[in-house]
């Protein structure tokens, strides 16, 4: 039987879906993850505990363990995982994406580097340091502009600003979100980015080389509507598996995924440039191999790239999607790990969404009502709250989680994105102030309202 | 009674798992899971059923004969053979778990006093450092009930736990043990060790 690596971030929310996925193929699976499982002394060749931000040493540690319990293929659930799978394919020569496009895409600059050499469209961007003079930059901007950090996802500490002064000030949040992160990552004792591309090596990387929590991109605004290409990659083929268009607004000052919906509603000449575009980006960054989540966003003059990831479709909005007659997602992605000339069958042809709950406010979550009531909505499959009770809610752009997610089906993606909304309407988070924070306690949630 | 005059609805409850409610009795008040091939030597419906290309798992229960599945085959076209092996067994009339079969289970008490012992000796002390812990809720044939607690509740890595940390260490101990259900209501969890929260 093979045996496949799965490795999952203990962050991730995606291990039942893999774990599902894998039992249902029936592979042996071992499981690599950053903290050590509970019972990983009862079953050891189930679990590995890999340092994820040292791939080098991860690698090093997965071909003594494939020395006695052969790997056949290693499978990523998440970003922070991407870098170190590549490594350890590289290290058992296992077909997967390069190192060096796996740093390029987890790096906003060098993917906008490259998208600008190979001609894909993409928004014009200016790298910044958070120590130059933030006042005289501002004056050399054009507005909007787009603020973005080089290394985080999930589009936190992601913000739009319109003017001068509030470029200065967004400088300013943004150096508070990523000194945070950095004080986060010391706490959890994992290494950077830059320090983990520093021990690569890699001359051709070089640009890389700079710190991470120290720079950050302004980006022109792209004025339009956004999607996300979901793709798997075989020998640098794309094929588009769905395509999925974010019919609420994403206009800033903050960009939280709202809702999904697929099939798309867009001519399909525009979703074919959707796909060809995409296709340019993956050659530009030189991904090869497995699943890709593209966003894109629909300028008055057609595509533009805003980022490739080498990973599926985040958060537990998978679910959403259903190939063959209930092939999932994951399965298809382990599929093509195993046989990168696995031909995945089409997706089901009913149309289908996902609402990622985006956290409006900042506090504890004390109480979620209405669940009963969301679910009974016409076209709901199902409401997965995915926080607890007692959690720290932390909204965009400090923040990037969810409260959770509300599946849909329907005759139609009109009906599909309208059972979202009611469902979400339906739902009631009761969010109370900590102790550090000042909003009010027990605000409703209002459906489209930021109370950011 | 002929073959068409029973009535099966196939219910799907995962891709991995489908129901099939029988219009009668199949193995009248009582519940039996069948874990591999070589388990259902000697019961006519399970030996029938695992000769389906990847069956993996039988449950019958009283009316209902809960079937799991690996690989890409689509229910629509297993459901006609789990249809046709259910009502030739029918015909038969063998009984759905062989006394050969039956008596090699052990009885529920014992099953119950052996997988309590799991939990106690190798399991909770693993996870009482994660602040968990894992209680037996019941045994009912040879299906267990489990539930998990403080730390396992709501964690993001509870299924991982499961599959391949409590599932594994029943197993070895007690290999007559048939399927191991987890009934936590993980929403609920006020505490768990790990939380998701990447994108």
């Amino acid at each position: 039987m093979p045996r496949i690596l799965l490795l999952l971030p203990t962050t991730t929310y995606r291990t039942e879906a893999f774990v599902a996925a894998a039992q249902r193929m029936d592979v042996d699976v071992t499981i690599g993850s950053e903290r050590p499982n509970a019972l990983a002394r009862l079953n050891p060749t189930a679990f590995l505990t890999l340092s994820f931000h040292d791939p080098q040493q991860t690698a090093r540690q997965v071909v003594d363990f494939a020395a006695a319990h052969p790997i056949d293929a290693v499978v990523a659930v998440d970003d922070q995982v991407t870098l170190a799978a590549a490594a350890i394919c590289q290290a058992l020569s296992l077909p997967q994406n390069s190192v060096g496009a796996v740093l390029a895409s987890g790096n906003k600059h060098r993917m906008r580097q490259l998208f600008q050499r190979a001609g894909v469209p993409s928004p014009g961007f200016r790298l910044c340091r958070l120590n130059d003079d933030t006042e005289a930059l501002a004056g050399q901007l054009h507005y909007p502009s787009v603020v973005k950090p080089l290394g985080l996802s999930g589009s936190q500490g992601v913000i739009r600003v319109d003017d001068a002064p509030e470029f200065v000030r967004t400088v300013e949040r943004l150096t508070r979100i990523l000194q945070a992160e950095n004080e986060k990552e010391k706490a959890e004792s994992r290494t950077s980015l830059a320090e983990t591309v520093s021990a690569f090596r890699l001359a051709e990387q070089g640009d890389q080389q700079l710190s991470l929590p120290s720079h950050y991109l302004v980006e022109d605004y792209v004025a339009g509507p956004e999607v996300a290409l979901e793709g798997l990659l075989s020998r640098g083929e794309l094929r588009v598996l769905a395509l999925f268009d974010k019919p609420d607004p994403l206009d800033g000052p903050f960009f939280e995924e709202t809702i999904y919906v697929t099939p798309s509603r867009l001519h399909t000449v525009v979703q074919e440039q959707i796909a060809c575009c995409t296709s340019q980006a993956v050659r530009a960054l030189g991904l090869s191999e497995g699943p890709i989540h593209a966003e894109l966003r629909l300028g008055h003059d057609g595509p533009y790239v805003i980022e490739v990831n080498a990973r599926s479709i985040g958060g537990q909005c998978s679910r959403v999607l259903s190939f063959g007659t209930g092939v999932t997602l994951e399965e298809l992605i382990i599929a093509h790990a195993l046989d990168g000339d696995f031909e995945p069958p089409l997706r089901e042809r009913r149309p289908a969404g996902v609402m990622m709950i985006p956290i409006r406010r900042a506090g504890r979550l004390s109480a979620v009502h209405g669940l009963d009531e969301a679910e009974n909505v016409t076209g709901i499959e199902q409401v997965a709250i995915s926080t607890h009770v007692g959690q720290e809610l932390v909204p965009l752009p400090e923040g990037s989680g969810y409260l959770g997610f509300i599946f849909a089906k329907g005759a139609s993606a009109e009906a599909v994105e309208a059972a979202l909304r009611e469902a979400h309407a339906r739902l009631d988070f009761v969010i109370e102030q900590c102790d550090s924070q000042t909003q009010p306690a027990n605000t409703k949630l209002e459906e489209g309202r930021s109370e950011t | 009674m002929t073959q068409e005059d029973v009535a099966i609805t196939g219910e799907p409850i995962t891709d991995a798992m489908c129901r099939f409610s029988v219009d009668r009795p199949v193995y009248p008040e009582k519940s039996f899971y069948f874990g591999s091939k070589e388990q259902a030597e000697g019961s006519i419906l399970a030996e029938r059923l695992f000769a389906i290309d990847g069956v993996r798992g039988v449950q019958i229960s009283h009316n209902q004969v809960t079937v799991r599945k690996t690989g890409m085959d689509e229910w629509p076209v297993i459901g006609k053979q789990v249809g046709s092996a259910i009502r030739a067994f029918l015909s038969s009339g063998e009984p759905a778990v062989s006394d050969e079969v039956r008596q090699r289970i052990l009885p529920a008490d014992e099953i119950r006093e052996r997988v309590q012992q799991v939990l106690d000796a190798k399991i909770n002390p693993e996870v009482a450092q994660h602040g968990g812990v894992v209680r037996l809720i019941d045994v009912k044939d040879n299906v267990v009930y489990i539930q998990m607690g403080g730390g396992c509740q709501g964690c993001g890595q509870a299924d991982v736990t499961l599959k391949f940390g409590i599932e594994t260490a029943i197993r070895d101990a007690i290999p007559a043990v048939g399927d191991i259900l987890d009934v936590t209501d993980h929403a609920s969890g006020r505490n768990p060790y790990y939380v998701a929260s990447a994108k």
